[in-house]
């Protein structure tokens, strides 16, 4: 189809206000953290900044346990991308192909999960964590953030499977393989870009999650970036400049992974256009 | 007929690999929700105070005392405007983005990805960057309306009741809105291109093809996101509270918001507990009442 | 004969021997809670806790920063699971909860003896001396005062406002050019409590408890110190109904605000406005016009000992003596210069004090400082009673929300007063 000027021009045109919307405060943020203090909170604001410091980062990343919440903010969204990724794939697989009873009743059940607010689970999960000796482990926010990420992720999961056309399975059904066999070498690799997309999604759920890894990790050591970067922030006064370098640096990791593995979330997403 | 009693019969061992595929992240949730949820009962009956101590039973006294307060449902009705309001603006952000993505022109790969770092990034940078932007000394926003000349003061965007709610469905759309327009994206993208194609060779424009085309087939996708939306929108707490905590003069407490204060700040455990029970009955129920609209029947 | 004696006096001075390297090997672990979370505080603490851990090898502190959002929940909650830190700092409305959940012994003996050496500030030990025992020990003090620039007021031909009719006309002439005359906050937040009681402090209605324990939030005093702050609000910021410590000092170091009511500005000041010292003024808060003296908010910071183990008491009470020592308590004090005062006799005249560099250079704004601390009180904490149903009213920060009732809903200050007091009366039953 020929496109019109008049289209060039919308699509120019909602190019531009995306990026506004989007990238500009980001770039406000960026900037920001490499201007001299009395720049960043200076009454008239400037959108190229006149002066360059790296005090700023300097402070972060030497005088603070900032590397050390990335870190451990690292090993948590691994851990919790790595047992969501296996747990939704299995159960989207069971889901979507296999009838059982009560199939569509838990299915519908599993979205439920997202009724419940924070609050209500965040209590008796930490006297559940306390006795079985969890708290202030990594391992116990890995166990929540699967709880959060799960859902959602079958669900995105099942979408994914739908697109594979069944006849390949009906070929090693009659073969004689078995149903976890078909999953591992034919489901799985077809539906890699949609794996790569539960995956990335689950990560980010993990690096974002506040509540619980406030009230779940204890000591300095296990903090998560979120929380850590709170506290630096600091309670009598802010340091705009610090504030600013820590935002900076919270969002570069995960530009970088969107930047490699991106294409193929939203690859993984489309994949079932590809008919 | 049958290959002899050693196999079972092809339902039977379709329905037991379905149950254990399923199991593992069923037992996940059933121990990581509905075994809190059951003690977060409990704790309603009784009237517990600071965490780790103890109260009496009460049984439905703390509902009762819940019920009557006003706060509650002026936080039920905070909570209802919220979810509103970020449905509507997210809605239209996020169609508007997808339709766009969803047309072919160089870069739009790239486009696919970039859109989406507002919602990658943790909440407290967010908090940061809307906090700075929006402030009155040295924020950008109020620069631009004086200098502009759009108004004469600095306008204080969290310090009205009505401004305080606005400007914070603003910042949690402008947060969620790529996510969502992603996943539309994947819908748009399934809609197979020939259609639009014998649509436009049949005469019909753009906003027709798009009437009857585009939104009958997003239908599924917008219901599901639609409800997922909703649950989680509803129980929005982090970014609501690391900015305004529930101000000014509680005019962004929403029930989560309301929650929080009452379990860590009034000390009164039992209360919000019961408060907490009663939010995911009402969720509950609108989940399943949503939830019943798009039943997969079968299809992928 | 002597070859037993021998082997029962080798195996003896071996088991003592071994005994003593157990001894050694194994030093008492003391965990601290504090909510000093800004990087420079966390290196300061852990250079004393090193030097400490260094000249006590029988003795292994440990920190573990958290954030005074969270840990009104988190304390509780750790005291419950078996977690709970060793030490824990605390300001006078907290102790209580703690005291509450059983989790605290008296210290009345260690702080006796700590007095006796080092001479507490009456006012500091006041607010955690109550029902028979002392909760905590005093480590710090922290006072507001009201901050201006002197050049500012010089140009706007203004002196330093002694009373409440001087500060509103000294507000007014300020607000120009863009400038807001005076940065008041309007949060539902601590910093909104601790700037509405200064005011209450000077109205003469710093009493909120009557002797028997009943509130007197209520009255006309109380009244006059709500409409004076609505008086003064309105040379304020637009977007102060958000504003926390760090945007009323971002709001005096860019200038945009030409007086401030803060415990300090001088870091602020010095790393991010001009660092003059000969320009950065600090006065007591006015007092009301039909008052004579100028009064504040005076927070002592404490620390509670938790642990229930007598050998990991008696290493924190050696540790907490180590930090008052005159040597190393400036070393403390000053790990933000300005902000932590002395609550000690002879750590206000200490060396280690004196000599910081930052300390230095504002000594005539420090020293001010610390002659306004000597006027601090502490709601709740009053008239030598102690209330510590406080800790309810303090948590939900209602003398906040009772003014956002007045500058954000608009209520006439008495009816706001009002329902404060009821909101007050349902806190604490």
């Amino acid at each position: 189809m020929k496109r019109r000027l008049g289209q060039s021009l919308a699509i120019a045109g909602g190019l531009l206000g995306l990026a506004v919307v989007v990238l500009l405060p980001f770039w406000f943020i960026a900037t920001g953290a490499i201007k001299a203090p009395q720049e960043i909170i200076a009454r008239v604001p400037t959108l190229l900044p006149q002066s360059f410091t790296l005090r700023h980062f300097d402070k972060l990343l030497g005088a603070s346990d900032y590397p050390r919440y990335l870190g451990n903010s690292l090993v948590v969204g691994l851990g919790s991308t790595a047992i969501t990724v296996v747990l939704s794939v299995l159960a989207a697989y069971g889901f979507y192909r296999l009838r059982f009873p009560g199939r569509d009743l838990l299915f519908r059940a599993v979205l439920v999960a997202y009724a419940f607010p924070g609050i209500l689970i965040l209590i008796p999960l930490y006297g559940m964590m306390s006795q079985a000796g969890l708290i202030d482990t990594p391992a116990a926010l890995v166990i929540v953030n699967v709880t959060f990420a799960s859902p959602f992720a079958i669900w995105m999961m099942r979408s994914f499977f739908a697109s594979i056309p069944a006849e390949l399975e009906e070929a090693a059904l009659i073969d004689g393989a078995s149903r976890l066999a078909i999953l591992l070498r034919i489901m799985v690799p077809l539906a890699a870009p949609g794996i790569a997309s539960v995956a990335i999604f689950a990560f980010i759920a993990s690096w974002t999650e506040y509540l619980f890894a406030s009230v779940l990790i204890l000591s300095d050591a296990n903090r998560t970036l979120p929380v850590g970067f709170a506290g630096i922030i600091g309670q009598y006064q802010i340091d705009w400049g610090l504030m600013l370098a820590g935002a900076t640096l919270a969002t570069v990791p995960v530009v970088l992974l969107f930047g490699i593995v991106g294409r193929w979330f939203i690859a993984g997403l489309t994949a079932g256009a590809v008919k | 007929m049958s290959a002899g009693p050693r196999r079972l019969s092809r339902a039977r061992s379709e329905a037991i690999a379905g149950m254990l595929m399923v199991a593992p992240v069923l037992v996940w949730l059933a121990a990581t929700i509905l075994y809190p949820l059951g003690t977060s009962v409990a704790i309603s009956l009784r009237d517990i105070r600071i965490i780790g101590s103890d109260g009496g039973f009460v049984g439905l006294g703390n509902y009762a005392d819940v019920l009557e307060m006003a706060r509650l449902w002026a936080a039920l009705g905070r909570s209802l405007v919220w979810v509103t309001g970020n449905a509507v603006l997210q809605t239209l952000l996020a169609l508007g983005t997808a339709l766009l993505l969803n047309q072919r022109f160089r870069g739009v790969r790239l486009v696919r990805v970039w859109v989406i770092l507002s919602w990658i990034v943790p909440t407290i940078v967010v908090v940061i960057i809307w906090r700075w932007l929006l402030g009155t000394s040295g924020g950008v926003v109020n620069y631009l309306l004086v200098s502009l000349g759009l108004t004469d003061r600095p306008v204080g965007f969290f310090a009205g009741q009505g401004s305080a709610m606005a400007s914070l469905v603003v910042i949690n759309s402008w947060r969620w809105f790529p996510f969502v327009a992603v996943m539309l994206l994947a819908g748009l993208q399934r809609i197979p291109a020939d259609l639009y194609e014998a649509a436009a060779i049949d005469g019909a424009g753009p906003w027709q093809r798009f009437r009857r085309i585009t939104w009958p087939l997003l239908q599924p996708t917008m219901l599901v996101l639609g409800v997922v939306g909703t649950l989680l929108s509803f129980n929005v707490f982090d970014i609501i509270w690391l900015t305004t905590a529930g101000g000014p003069s509680g005019a962004t407490q929403t029930l989560p918001v309301l929650i929080y204060e009452t379990a860590f700040k009034s000390y009164r455990l039992g209360q919000a507990a019961a408060m907490s029970v009663l939010v995911s009955l009402l969720l509950m129920a609108l989940a399943v009442l949503l939830t019943r609209a798009l039943a997969p029947k079968g299809q992928g | 004969m002597a070859t037993r004696w021998s082997i029962v006096s080798g195996v003896a001075a071996a088991a003592l021997v071994w005994g003593a390297a157990a001894a050694q090997a194994e030093p008492v672990r003391l965990v601290l809670w504090h909510m000093e979370q800004p990087p420079h505080r966390v290196a300061r603490v852990q250079e004393l806790i090193d030097a400490f851990n260094k000249s006590h090898p029988d003795i292994a502190v440990k920190q573990e920063p958290q954030s005074w959002g969270e840990i009104y929940a988190k304390a509780p909650a750790a005291i419950a699971a078996g977690n709970a830190p060793d030490l824990l700092f605390a300001i006078p409305d907290f102790t209580p909860i703690l005291k509450d959940l059983g989790a605290l012994q008296s210290v009345d003996g260690f702080v006796k003896r700590l007095d006796a050496e080092h001479h507490f500030v009456p006012s500091a030990l006041a607010p955690y001396s109550y029902d028979g025992g002392v909760w905590a020990v005093p480590l710090y003090n922290m006072a507001m005062s009201l901050w201006y620039r002197k050049s500012v007021f010089a140009e706007a031909g203004l002196t330093p406002p002694k009373t409440w009719s001087e500060w509103k006309a000294a507000a007014e002439k300020l607000t120009a050019d863009g400038r807001y005359g005076i940065g008041l906050p309007a949060n539902k937040q601590l910093y909104t409590d601790q700037t509405v009681y200064d005011l209450m402090v000077n109205a003469g209605a710093a009493d909120i408890y009557n002797p028997d324990g009943t509130l007197r939030f209520d009255n006309p005093q109380t009244v006059k110190a709500y409409d004076f702050y609505k008086d003064l609000y309105q040379f304020s910021a637009a977007d102060a109904p958000g504003w926390t410590w760090g945007e009323a000092e971002a709001c005096f170091a860019s200038g945009g605000c030409g007086m401030i009511l803060q415990f300090t500005v001088i870091s602020t000041y010095d790393s991010q406005a001009e660092g003059d010292a000969q320009d950065l003024g600090v006065a007591p808060i006015p007092h009301a016009d039909d008052r004579k003296e100028s009064g504040t908010i005076a927070y002592s910071n404490a620390v509670m000992i938790l642990a229930k183990d007598e050998a990991k008491r008696k290493a924190a009470e050696t540790f907490i003596a180590w930090l008052l020592e005159p040597e190393t308590y400036g070393r403390f004090l000053n790990m933000e210069p300005g902000l932590f005062l002395p609550v000690t006799a002879d750590g206000a005249k200490a060396k280690s004090l004196w000599s910081d560099p930052l300390v230095v250079k504002y000594k005539p704004q420090i020293e001010a400082m610390i002659a306004n601390s000597r006027n601090g009180a502490l709601f709740g904490f009053t008239g030598g009673h102690t209330f510590p149903s406080i800790a309810a009213i303090s948590a939900q920060n209602i003398l906040a929300e009772t003014l956002q009732k007045v500058v954000v809903d608009e209520m006439s200050a008495a009816d706001a007063v009002k329902a404060g007091q009821a909101r007050m009366q349902e806190a604490v039953k």
